[in-house]
């Protein structure tokens, strides 16, 4: 007990100093309200959270985050999983290649923004690639229908690399006689990923199931530079909701009792996470 | 060969955007297009970089981001440890309490952060910097789940052969888990890499600019220079990209090759 | 830990005494106007924060420092996009490491009213009579002076004169008597998009911001978009409104101006040839004359037939931080560059803006009639006959925040009626939180 402490001591100290106190404040000053007609401070208790479940802006972002939750998850993890496999294999140059992959998570947020919203323009890079496939034109951010699919790719683009590298550190971790053991017993490539590889992939993929959900929660920076919520709210995802909030129009108490009604909502979802994760073992 | 052919399909779709950005560095007029290959290729965007502040931006930005990268696989290592290896009474709540800070979006809490950054006179210091980076929970929630995987009997032949709690950690978990720890290095120092809106909240002077910033700061109120923007974001990009490339070599050495099995 | 910080502190306490004792004798006489009853200044540099380059301030701080010897002033730059949310977070913990800050002009209220503000009332009548028309109210909010004004701004059309000259178009003439209405100016914009091959007819270039579209809806007589005795009740679905937001949906529905570019990603287009006409302000000035084989006239702003002519106005003020321990030094530093006809003039030396002092503005008109002939007589008769403001309000961050995402929707085919209605609600619901 005392030894996991002291090999605890730093890294609490610092979660304590640097994340928790900063977030107790947080909850403090969301059940307060600043009037700037008067400028005075009072305490409203739940209020700012009453106020919130009133706001269509706040209720449409709720919905535009579990949409959008529930598409980039799964496929994020599913071609990172896929990408890991593929760049494990042994042939010449596959270390090179990888490294394509990984390269856009070095692209600083603002450039990948920047990239992104110039190739997606009515008449950018991407649209004149699909006229040479002979697709007509898509609008994709000026879309209703489209931003939030743009939104997803460009993430994607972002992400997939990255998460594909902690799955690759695990695979490394897979004992080769494994594999050889099930060659010998004539599995089939796919026998041998769906019976060697994902049971042993257990705890990375954990780690990468939550660590993703959470980041996807919390990801506003495209949104902020692609579509500013638009159009029409398609792309309004709660934490960009909470950024504008916080920073652009500056009602901080509201913001912070949107952050914590977030936290409560990611919490949830790791929570099942977790015990699903159990269940399995 | 139909791998290889994949893997170059895919790796190239995920370059192709950013060979973008290179060639546009390399234009000229500042203006955009879509071809991938620059009319009058220049080097004029890279020359005026070198004027600005962004040289000083970007050592700073090393500095704060190795620093962070130290100490804070230090820390979250040693955490890790003591959430995988050692067996305690409260164990699952303090594992709680880890996954609890990372739930948390740091931009959300950077305001009150800030405040009491300003309390403990950390303006304009490259502790203020780095401090954030260092209570990372992904990173100890990431080891931790590598630290698992390492048999308990291995840490109890460790123990019979004299070996302390720190010599179990530093001699075998530590050695054991270079791909992971290579990945939550990377965490880390992509986390400052990329810090941008904290160091302007805590009111960070033009001698500790970090990269990030200074890239903001061509970009006018009026217009946007993209050749100079790109050309910035390619420099930008190099640097971590280079070290990726050399820590790759870490992720092929494990357990499964190292031959302590 | 205490122990060693108390060590630091004293340790540059004594290095700062040692090496600013000019600055704190510089100020304790007593020019500042109206410093006399505030403690004496602390020592060091004055802290200045704002969005642009160090290049554009470098000639009014070298102005300043050499008439005040002793002042010294320290400049650092913040990314334009993340200013208002630095200077919020900043100023509300009452962070004393900034005296001098830029202000954007329509925040001048909210930010009062949040009190980040020093009260300046008792430059009232120096203001006054050295501003440009409209210059001194844009700073005044419940009867009180917040801040002083260092530039304003103006709306120009700027069009391609190969483009018109190819369509057989005469060119609309500088004279401000002879305005085009907006009507005339895309008929001609098609025309140069049908036998010119001009890829865009008109382009006004904050493409979704309420600085720009304000006048138009404001030309068709529809009002600032916000009314009522304490300016919170928003107008956005006045019938001038309406008209407006209906020709601006139409200006992408038809193809006249692209969608998916943004608000300053829109002067490339004009600098590559490939638009008729491009309504923009006089930072344009100096990037469309850079351009390379492009060959451009300027042209007063347009407005609506049947309209009257309303052309945008304002741009940045300077404010002190009433937290700020250095207030006399402040005062005089933005006294010098706002109403110093010498020192408001420097301001715009390293970069393309309208001076808003009258005096600089006399001086800088022939300037930019030297690099777009007819600038300078449009810049004049437009100060004067045509410039509205944007509303004064305490709500107007929140204000330009909806209208801005209401205005991309319209562009992006949103049916004008129903979203000003949305957005009416929405502001309605935001300003409910002021109180």
């Amino acid at each position: 007990m005392k030894v996991a402490l002291a090999f605890l001591a730093p890294a609490l100290v610092a979660l304590l100093a640097l994340r928790l106190i900063p977030a107790a404040i947080a909850v403090g000053s969301s059940l307060r309200h600043t009037s700037l007609v008067t400028g005075e401070t009072s305490f409203v208790g739940l209020g700012n959270y009453v106020t919130l479940f009133d706001d269509p802006t706040f209720l449409q972002s709720v919905k535009v985050t579990l949409v959008f939750s529930l598409i980039v998850n799964p496929l994020q993890i599913a071609v990172a999983l896929a990408l890991a496999v593929l760049y494990t294999q042994k042939f010449a140059g596959v270390r090179s290649l990888r490294s394509l992959v990984i390269l856009p998570i070095a692209v600083p947020p603002a450039v990948s923004a920047a990239i992104w919203s110039v190739a997606y323009r009515p008449d950018g890079m991407l649209n004149a690639v699909l006229h040479v496939l002979g697709i007509p034109q898509q609008p994709f951010l000026t879309s209703p229908q489209q931003a939030l699919w743009c939104l997803i790719v460009l993430l994607s683009w972002i992400g997939v690399g990255y998460w594909m590298m902690f799955l690759i550190a695990g695979m490394q971790d897979i004992p080769r006689e494994l594999y050889e053991a099930a060659g010998i017993d004539g599995a089939s490539a796919w026998a041998k990923f769906w019976h060697v590889t994902l049971p042993l992939l257990r705890r990375p993929l954990a780690f990468v199931l939550v660590a993703d959900t959470v980041s996807n929660f919390l990801v506003f920076a495209p949104v902020q530079m692609l579509t500013n919520g638009g159009p029409q709210g398609s792309t309004n995802v709660t934490m960009f909701d909470i950024f504008t909030r916080a920073y652009s129009v500056g009602d901080l108490n509201l913001a912070q009792a949107e952050v914590m009604l977030l936290v409560l909502v990611v919490l949830a979802v790791v929570i099942v996470q977790f015990r699903l994760l159990r269940a399995k073992d | 060969m139909l791998r290889r052919t994949l893997a170059a399909l895919v790796g190239l779709a995920f370059a192709l955007p950013l060979l973008w950005a290179l060639s546009s560095s390399l234009r000229g007029t500042g203006n955009l297009g879509n071809s991938l290959i620059p009319a009058d290729p220049t080097l004029a965007n890279y020359l005026a970089l070198l004027t600005g502040g962004f040289g000083r931006a970007i050592a700073n930005s090393l500095l704060v981001a190795l620093a962070t990268v130290l100490i804070g696989l230090a820390i979250s290592a040693a955490a890790a440890f003591g959430l995988s290896a050692i067996r305690f009474k409260g164990q699952a709540v303090v594992f709680g309490l880890v996954v609890l800070s990372f739930l948390i979006p740091f931009d959300a809490i950077a305001i009150p952060l800030a405040t009491l950054f300003r309390d403990w006179n950390l303006q304009n210091t490259y502790a203020g910097l780095i401090l954030p980076g260092l209570g990372h929970g992904l990173a100890i929630f990431l080891l931790r789940q590598f630290f698992l995987a390492i048999p308990a009997e291995l840490v109890e032949a460790a123990r019979i052969d004299g070996l302390g709690w720190f010599g179990v950690f530093a001699r075998l978990y530590l050695p054991l888990s270079r791909p992971a720890l290579v990945s939550a290095g990377l965490t880390l120092f992509i986390f400052q890499w990329q810090a941008y809106v904290w160091p302007l909240l805590i009111g960070t002077d033009t001698a500790h600019q970090l990269g990030p910033i200074a890239l903001a700061n061509m970009r006018g109120q009026f217009t946007i220079d993209y050749g100079q923007l790109f050309a910035g974001s390619v420099v930008l990009t190099v640097i971590p990209l280079a070290i990726i490339l050399r820590f790759q070599r870490q992720f092929t050495q494990s357990i499964a090759t190292t031959g302590l099995k | 830990m205490k122990f060693y910080r108390v060590i630091v502190a004293a340790t540059l306490a004594g290095a700062l005494a040692a090496c600013g004792s000019g600055a704190s004798g510089g100020s304790d006489g007593s020019s500042g106007s109206s410093g006399a009853s505030r403690a004496a200044d602390a020592a060091g540099p004055i802290q200045f924060v704002g969005p642009e380059d160090p290049k554009t301030f470098a000639p009014v701080i070298a102005g300043f420092e050499a008439k005040n010897p002793g002042l010294k002033v320290t400049y650092t730059q913040v990314p334009f996009d993340q200013l208002n949310t630095v200077l919020q977070q900043r100023l509300a913990a009452k962070d004393d490491s900034i005296d001098v800050y830029t202000v954007d002009q329509p925040r001048v209220a909210a930010l009062a009213t949040r009190g980040f503000l020093t009260d300046l009332t008792a430059l009232t009548d120096k203001v006054k009579s050295a501003a440009l028309p409209g210059q001194y109210e844009v700073n005044v909010f419940r009867d009180k002076l917040w801040a002083l004004p260092i530039w304003t701004s103006d709306q120009f059309l700027f069009y391609n004169t190969e483009l018109l000259e190819k369509a057989g178009v005469q060119p609309p003439s500088s004279d401000p008597a002879k305005r085009w209405t907006w009507e005339q100016t895309v008929e001609a914009g098609k025309k140069a998009q049908e036998k010119a091959g001009a890829q865009w007819a008109v382009i006004p270039e904050q493409i979704e911001q309420f600085y720009q579209l304000q006048s138009l809806a404001e030309s068709l007589g529809g009002g600032s978009g916000i009314t009522g005795p304490e300016m919170l009740t928003p107008a956005i679905t006045t019938d001038g409104w309406l008209k407006a937001m209906t020709w601006y949906h139409g200006l992408f529905a038809n193809k006249l101006a692209p969608r998916g570019v943004g608000s300053f990603q829109t002067s490339p287009l004009f600098s590559e040839g490939k638009v008729a006409f491009f309504a923009g302000g006089p930072w344009d000035v100096g990037t469309f004359a850079a351009a390379k084989g492009l060959k451009w006239g300027v042209a007063p702003y347009p407005y609506f037939q049947g309209g009257k002519p309303v052309t945008p106005t304002g741009s940045w003020s300077w404010g002190v931080n009433p937290a700020s321990k250095k207030q006399t030094a402040a005062q005089k530093f933005i006294e010098y560059a706002a109403l110093d006809p010498e020192g408001n003039l420097q301001t715009t030396q390293n970069t393309t803006i309208i001076p808003s002092s009258k005096a600089a503005f006399e001086k800088y008109v022939p300037l930019l009639d030297a690099k777009a002939k007819g600038v300078g007589e449009i810049m004049t008769y437009d100060a004067e006959h045509t410039a509205v403001a944007r509303p004064r309000s305490v709500g107007y961050i929140q204000f330009e925040d909806i209208m801005t995402k209401a205005f991309a929707d319209i562009r992006n085919g949103a049916d004008p009626k129903a979203r000003l209605g949305q957005a009416t609600q929405e502001i309605t619901t935001a300003w409910k939180q002021l109180r």
